[in-house]
């Protein structure tokens, strides 16, 4: 046995060692093949996102540091001017920065808020439910469109519906669209009421809470508005977390909806001068296409630092159930 | 790239318009193109889808083209109000009836989007071959060589301005080259509602009205009627540098590296009527100017519908007003109001330009289309004026006799101009829209009408930013 051992083990690794490269190159082409397949299938998506994201990208990086206006067929590397010019020499720029964190600070929290309410609404087997939910999510699927911006307009105008409604009711209507304090109130409610997508979700959430939670619970004595903050919200901060980041990234790069409503100006005051309203102005009305692609650039750092900032706090208030199984 | 989801929809929106449009046919992205085009539209059907390349000699008109010659296509873009889009499109079929082997394949769109659509196009070397341009813009894409000079084809005939009074081709020279062609000269005005004025029992204003003369009219007609007296737009770039023009000076100096007058304080004076008349209700408020006119085609301003009984706008737009306001109404024009003493604030504009694009495959043919719609009596019996008075004499006789109402009055008022009127100042600094979109209004005018800012401290702010954007152009 001690004899035999060795030798069928040094032959096994013979054998081994002979096979293996063998092997090896017989499967490396095989793998390469397997890959190859796998390419062509992402091909279409790998072209697009080479060709349309990639390549923009690169390109928006080296723009940024230039003066390139578009028109002029000559560009000129500028360092960091374009930066520095935003920073310090620009308060349209501070202000399309204010008019963006009012909105996002505004709408996020509405958004999600309203989506979480109803979804909590619709989370039950009444009759009819399927139908409400999808009417309810259809604004989301045309919400972000031009198409719905005009609406809005139209609605919100001198003479829109809204005006009227408060006619029919004895009170005088008010420029909505003209008056700072409140146009950007009207991109918010039209942002809120694409909540479709987030509700979706946390409706696929408070379907996984198991409802004995809720039955003990309720032995316990504990009132609805004790379940929802006790159990409910706890157990739905994972889609909270995701719905939050989602939305945020949303939220600071909303272009449509002001730039419709505000006939692409930004007017009255500024207030609907969104960020990425006034780099369109900047890129493509001022022909300033260096200036605009470091702008792009910033907005992409600082929507970077918030995704990163709420990733970092997430260990705080996020709860995983997995997670309490294991260690807790 | 979410944020570029804005502008690339829009860009691709307009190339695939573009790609249909020039698939050969007169068909554009126009919801205006009527059935009233030749039998080429009844012929595409059949022979498009059947064989592509053989469409353009399938249909009539190429037919009788030289045998063999690939059918030449030019793209024109302008933009303007739905009349000017249903007439221009009526005079390219014209054109492409009498020139057999060209087609014109054409885009449009209202004077806020224009030119950031052809900015977008300049940007992807897609250019059409003909523009429209603007008397303020001309310089900008001039001196970003986008343009192709004309003299060439004026001095072979091509272009035919032999008729046309020097002062009315002068606009379109930059640097001593001739860059566009004047489509139509107009002038700055003063729409009258007369019924309006009629019916108040206030007397139409002398045509040398002074701009207290103004204000006591707005208020005298807000008060017998209870309608705006005039407006809005009122704040409007243009009659800030007009302002300059009655006291003999103008909004940019000579040269557009700066302001061309030294005293504010006639511009804090009309921001002070302006808040007067805000005040009283006599105008539209900002906060409704901005709801509702500042970027909207002049056929919903309020005079069409008769809430107003003065609106400032310029001449050729009365066509556009008119038509939008009935054939019943009785509209006038009058001249800007001036500065006690002061001279006309009226001057003789180009009110736009047709250009060749330095990138066009086919000047030669593009030149041609320019010659036809300066020069051609019946396409200019289509157009009928409605750019702005014919340049060519021939024409201008030729169209007299068929013109509504609101052409007649257009012609008789600049003709009554000719009297009393400043000269035409210099082309606008190619700062000019990057100053009017991220100063003027928002920085100026807009605090001062929402009661942010005194007139006083906004103009003297104002007068530091131009300054500065003007002098590093």
């Amino acid at each position: 046995m001690a004899g035999v051992a060795p030798d069928s083990v040094s032959r096994q690794m013979g054998l081994g060692a002979s096979a293996r490269p063998a092997a090896a190159t017989a499967a490396r082409p095989r793998a390469w093949q397997r890959n190859l397949t796998g390419y062509l299938f992402i091909a279409p998506w790998l072209f697009g996102f080479l060709s349309f994201t990639a390549l923009p990208m690169i390109g928006s990086a080296f723009l940024a540091f230039t003066d390139y206006n578009v028109l002029s067929p000559t560009l000129r590397w500028v360092g960091l001017d374009n930066f520095q010019r935003m920073f310090f020499n620009d308060s349209r720029y501070w202000r399309a920065v204010s008019a963006t964190f009012s909105f996002a600070l505004a709408a996020v929290p509405l958004k999600l808020a309203f989506a979480l309410a109803l979804a909590m609404l619709f989370n039950n087997s009444r009759r009819l439910v399927y139908g409400y939910r999808a009417a309810y999510y259809a604004p989301s699927i045309v919400g972000a469109s031009v198409a719905v911006a005009v609406v809005w307009r139209e609605m919100f105008g001198r003479s829109g519906l809204i005006n009227n409604a408060l006619a029919a009711v004895g009170v005088t209507g008010h420029a909505w669209l003209g008056d700072p304090s409140t146009a950007l109130w009207t991109v918010i409610l039209l942002s809120v009421w694409e909540f479709g997508s987030p509700m979706l979700i946390f409706l696929a959430g408070l379907r996984q809470i198991p409802s004995q939670f809720y039955e003990a619970a309720a032995i316990d004595g504990a009132g609805r508005w004790v379940r929802f903050l006790r159990i409910t919200v706890p157990l739905l901060t994972p889609l909270i977390f995701f719905n939050l980041v989602l939305q945020m990234i949303f939220g600071f790069t909303v272009f449509t909806s002001a730039f419709i409503i505000s006939g692409g100006t930004g007017a009255p005051l500024d207030s609907l001068l969104l960020y990425s309203l006034y780099l369109y102005q900047k890129g493509f009305k001022d022909s300033q296409m260096g200036y605009a692609a470091a702008m792009a650039w910033v907005l992409l750092a600082v929507i970077a630092c918030f995704t990163a900032l709420i990733f970092r706090s997430s260990s705080r208030w996020v709860y995983y159930e997995s997670e309490s199984e294991g260690e807790r | 790239m979410r944020r570029k989801s804005g502008p690339a929809w829009l860009s691709v929106l307009t190339l695939s318009c573009v790609s249909l449009a020039a698939c050969g046919q007169p068909a554009g992205p126009a919801p205006a193109a009527k059935a009233t085009s030749p039998p080429e539209a009844a012929a595409k059907p059949t022979a498009a889808p059947a064989q592509p390349a053989a469409q353009a000699p399938a249909t009539p008109a190429a037919k009788a083209s030289a045998a063999g010659q690939p059918p030449v296509e030019l793209r024109f873009a302008w933009w303007g109000s739905q009349d000017r889009h249903d007439r221009t499109i009526k005079a390219i079929q014209l054109f492409q009836q009498k020139n057999p082997g060209i087609t014109i394949s054409y885009e449009f769109a209202g004077f806020q989007d224009y030119f950031t659509k052809m900015t977008t196009q300049a940007t992807g070397g897609n250019l059409p071959d003909l523009m429209q341009q603007d008397y303020a813009t001309l310089s900008n894409w001039v001196g970003n060589s986008q343009l192709l000079a004309l003299d060439s084809f004026v001095s072979d005939n091509t272009i035919n301005l032999s008729s046309v009074a020097k002062n009315s081709i002068d606009g379109g020279r930059i640097g001593g080259k001739l860059y566009a062609v004047n489509l139509g000269n107009n002038s700055q005005t003063v729409v009258l509602d007369v019924a309006a004025f009629d019916k108040a029992g206030v007397p139409l204003p002398a045509p040398n009205w002074t701009w207290a003369d103004f204000e006591k009219t707005v208020l005298d007609i807000h008060t017998k009627l209870g309608t705006y007296g005039a407006g809005p737009t009122l704040s409007d770039q243009q009659l800030w540098k007009s302002l300059y023009l009655g006291y003999g000076k103008w909004g940019f100096s000579q040269d557009g590296k700066a302001l061309g007058y030294t005293d504010d304080q006639p511009l804090v004076d009309y921001f002070k009527l302006l808040l007067r008349l805000q005040e009283a209700g006599a105008i539209p408020s900002v906060q409704d100017e901005i709801a509702q006119w500042r970027t909207a085609s002049v056929e919903a301003r309020p005079i069409v519908a008769a809430k107003s009984a003065m609106d400032y706008m310029w001449s050729n737009q009365l066509v556009a007003v008119w038509t939008a306001a009935g054939a019943d109404r009785k509209l006038r024009l009058q001249p800007l109001p001036r500065p006690v003493g002061g001279q006309s604030e009226n001057y003789f504009k180009p009110s736009q330009f047709i250009s060749i694009t330095a990138g066009s495959k086919h000047p030669k043919e593009a030149a041609m289309f320019v010659d036809f719609i300066t020069n051609d009596v019946d396409a200019n019996k289509i157009l009928l004026g409605e750019r702005g008075v014919p340049i060519a004499p021939a024409v201008l006789e030729a169209i007299k006799p068929l013109s509504t109402p609101a052409q007649v009055e257009v012609l008789d008022y600049l003709s009554r101009l000719e009297k009393d009127n400043s000269p035409l100042p210099p082309p606008d600094p190619a700062a000019q829209p990057k100053l009017i979109d991220n100063i003027y209004l928002p920085q100026l005018v807009d605090p001062v009408l929402f009661g942010r800012i005194s007139p006083e401290a906004a103009v003297t702010s104002f007068r530091k930013d131009a300054t500065a954007l003007l002098q590093s152009q």
